[in-house]
């Protein structure tokens, strides 16, 4: 699974750390997501959608 | 911030046991001895690292835990588990062999895990956990 958090970071001129804080988890936790080293849980995709206005496919690219 | 001060506490409780332990036995200390107290540092040193980590955290005002520390967790503690098993077997097959003591082995098994433990959470923390 890839994903698109940091292009959508970029459009929101968000930083890593307030996207943390909105989503209520560690900088870290963005930081692998990013990389596409973890893949969220359910929950965490869909405050990361809320946070970005958008769906959930549109940030997180399933193969 | 709490469990940042937890584990500084007792990170400082082992390093003055083991200080005491240290200055009690000068002297006597035999190479298995000196082997511990390596690994006994080892894992202070990574219980620093990760106090130091929760400090932080909690100074940017990030929760302590999150789902990924958790799973971090979870996947360390099972294959630490996995691997002390093993450990636990090779101890009883050496112990045939070499002559230690009671003491000694249990001390030996314990910071095995300990480390095991370390060793695990630095992979899985530095690798990430993905497709599970």
């Amino acid at each position: 699974m890839n994903n698109r958090i940091k292009e959508f970071r970029a459009r929101y001129n968000l930083t890593q750390d307030d996207l943390a804080k909105k989503v209520n988890v560690r900088r870290e936790t963005i930081v692998f997501l990013e990389k596409n080293k973890y893949n969220p849980s359910l929950k965490l995709a869909c405050d990361i959608a809320r946070v970005f206005e958008s769906k959930i496919e549109d940030i997180f690219l399933f193969d | 911030m709490k469990k940042a001060i937890t584990v500084f506490a007792v990170a400082a409780l082992v390093l003055v046991a083991t200080g005491l332990w240290f200055f009690s036995a000068q002297g006597t200390l035999k190479p298995f001895d000196l082997l511990s107290f390596g690994v006994i540092f080892i894992v202070l040193a990574f219980a620093i690292f990760v106090g130091y980590k929760r400090l932080t955290s909690a100074k940017r005002g990030e929760p302590a835990e999150d789902e990924l520390s958790k799973k971090v967790l979870l996947k360390t503690s099972s294959t630490s588990y996995y691997i002390s098993l093993y450990l636990w077997v090779a101890i009883l097959f050496i112990r045939d062999r070499v002559n230690l003591d009671t003491e000694e082995i249990l001390g030996a098994g314990i910071l095995g895990m300990a480390l095991s433990f370390a060793i695990c959470w630095i992979i899985y923390n530095f690798r990430g956990i993905k497709n599970e």
